[in-house]
């Protein structure tokens, strides 16, 4: 079941990646591949790469919205990298809300939102 | 044959006559004295039999048009001819004048000579009227040489054609009269079905207006408006559509150039500068209409991504006023770079514009704002000093 979503451990930090077509089963997939994961390896930190999507609808962004509620119950933080212009457009457009969600350019400075986030979640900072 | 039998066919025949009301049917003697003033004779000019009876023909005609001598030849000529038609005005009791068209027929006495003539005459008017609107109308479509209007049957057929169609699609009334209109249409609308679907349009809303590429008789195409009304009867029914059709292409043509060069200023007037290593400044300029601020936020948030750009300033200095809508649209645009991973800093806020934004009730949220470029690029430099601190350790903790 692992094997068929692309997930990657580096340190504390879990990377899925989010690639073609979301249908329902893909989605539950990847949400018990990615809470499986977090919970086995104790991850800190989640980074969802989202570059490989072309279209952005509403569907995807609940998806992403529920796969965030999920690691932070688990005790993780994660943000999302890779977020195309025409997507970004997109999203603002349909008034899809993405408040709740962090957001970087790439997969670098998404790794130090990361850190910055679980240093403030833990109050390390501030 | 009995003479009584004679006089009773006569009465008959003149009870007949009288109730003839449309037409005015009166019987002249040779030398052009009326003699009977049936009920539509009466009708018609409004003289009573005791006015007319016993005077000469000429007092139904106005002298200026019709002179008594002109009658009295006309009355030769139906003896000459057996029937002579006379279409001219005549005069009512009150003054006023209808055009009639009698028709003057001699009665042939037992030696064959004249003893009298009957005049048929009616109230023409109308029809005249309708002629000469008609008349009048061909000559205007006539003189239309810049503009095709055209006449089509309720199939599409042409029915007339003017000379501004001649000018515009070359062919002459001859070539085209009788055929369908869609002779004019390019190969795939013709197979489409487009005038048919047109003429339905314009039959149900009662006019439908268009433009696309048309063929001329050559063969070349140019861009046409087209306007096309239906033409109903009394019932309602469509019988046909009037086509109003003008060539557009030069119109088109500069349309799309000023399309163009809109096109470009609108890039000339976007433009992202990189003033730092992940730092980009977008200085706006003037008035931000929508597709202007489209346009910025696609070309902003291309930028972000082919320079990875951390964060970026956008500079309103030159911005005259703001309203909800411009605002919306700097929301907007920070929102979507936000999305993108990318930190936004307004500068440039004048006191009044501070004022207004706060008088519009709009949130501008987290955003931060800078008076200056220069403490936003400050602010800037630290924010991505700070991330790329962050980024010495590799992996966190």
């Amino acid at each position: 079941m692992l094997e068929q979503v692309p997930l990657q451990r580096l340190g504390h930090t879990i990377i899925v990646t989010l690639q073609g077509d979301l249908d329902d089963a893909t989605v539950e997939r990847i949400e018990r591949a990615v809470t499986d994961e977090v919970a086995k390896v104790r991850a800190r930190g989640v980074l969802i790469d989202v570059s490989g999507l072309a279209v952005v609808d509403s569907f995807v962004a609940r998806v992403i919205a529920r796969l965030v509620g999920m690691v932070a119950l688990l005790g993780a933080v994660s943000t999302i990298v890779g977020i195309q212009p025409a997507v970004a457009i997109t999203l603002v457009e349909l008034g899809v809300p993405m408040d709740h969600v962090h957001t970087a350019l790439n997969a670098e400075q998404g790794m130090a939102r990361l850190r910055r986030m679980w240093d403030d979640t833990t109050g390390y900072r501030r | 044959m009995a003479e009584a039998g004679v006089d009773s066919a006569l009465t008959a025949y003149e009870t007949m006559i009288d109730s003839v009301t449309d037409y005015e049917i009166i019987r002249l003697d040779p030398e052009g004295t009326i003699l009977t003033w049936p009920s539509g004779a009466k009708q018609l000019t409004g003289y009573s039999a005791e006015e007319t009876v016993g005077q000469p023909l000429s007092m139904l005609y106005p002298s200026d048009e019709v002179p008594a001598e002109r009658l009295l030849g006309e009355l030769r000529v139906a003896a000459d001819k057996g029937r002579h038609k006379i279409e001219s005005w005549q005069s009512r009791r009150d003054g006023a004048r209808f055009w009639a068209s009698a028709v003057l027929t001699p009665i042939h006495g037992h030696d064959r000579s004249i003893s009298g003539y009957v005049l048929v005459a009616r109230d023409v008017s109308e029809a005249r009227e309708q002629e000469l609107a008609m008349r009048s109308m061909e000559q205007m479509l006539d003189a239309i040489t810049d503009y095709e209007v055209i006449r089509l049957d309720q199939q599409g057929v042409v029915r007339s054609w003017n000379p501004g169609a001649r000018t515009l699609k070359q062919f002459t009334a001859e070539e085209v009269i009788g055929h369908h209109v869609s002779m004019f249409y390019t190969e795939e609308d013709r197979r489409s079905g487009l005038a048919e679907r047109e003429m339905a349009a314009a039959a149900r809303a009662g006019r439908y207006e268009t433009e696309g590429w048309r063929v001329r008789k050559d063969g070349s195409r140019f861009w046409s408006s087209i306007s096309l009304s239906p033409i109903r009867d009394d019932k309602g029914e469509v019988t046909g559509y009037v086509k109003v059709a003008r060539d557009l292409t030069d119109r088109r043509e500069q349309e799309q150039l000023v399309q163009r060069q809109r096109d470009e200023i609108l890039e000339l007037s976007t433009p992202v500068i990189q003033v730092w290593d992940k730092v980009l400044v977008l200085p706006i300029i003037g008035t931000l209409d929508s597709a202007r601020a489209a346009r910025l936020t696609e070309s902003l948030l291309e930028r972000i991504a082919v320079d990875q750009a951390e964060v970026v300033i956008l500079d309103i200095s030159g911005v005259p006023a703001i309203d909800t809508d411009v605002a919306q649209h700097l929301l907007k645009t920070v929102e979507a770079a936000r999305l993108m991973g990318t930190t936004s800093i307004l500068s440039g806020v004048r006191p009044e514009t501070a004022q207004a934004i706060v008088h519009l009730g709009i949130e501008l949220g987290r955003l931060r704002s800078r008076n200056s470029l220069q403490d936003a690029l400050q602010l800037a430099l630290r924010l991505v000093g700070g991330g790329s601190a962050d980024e010495r350790v590799n992996a966190h903790a």
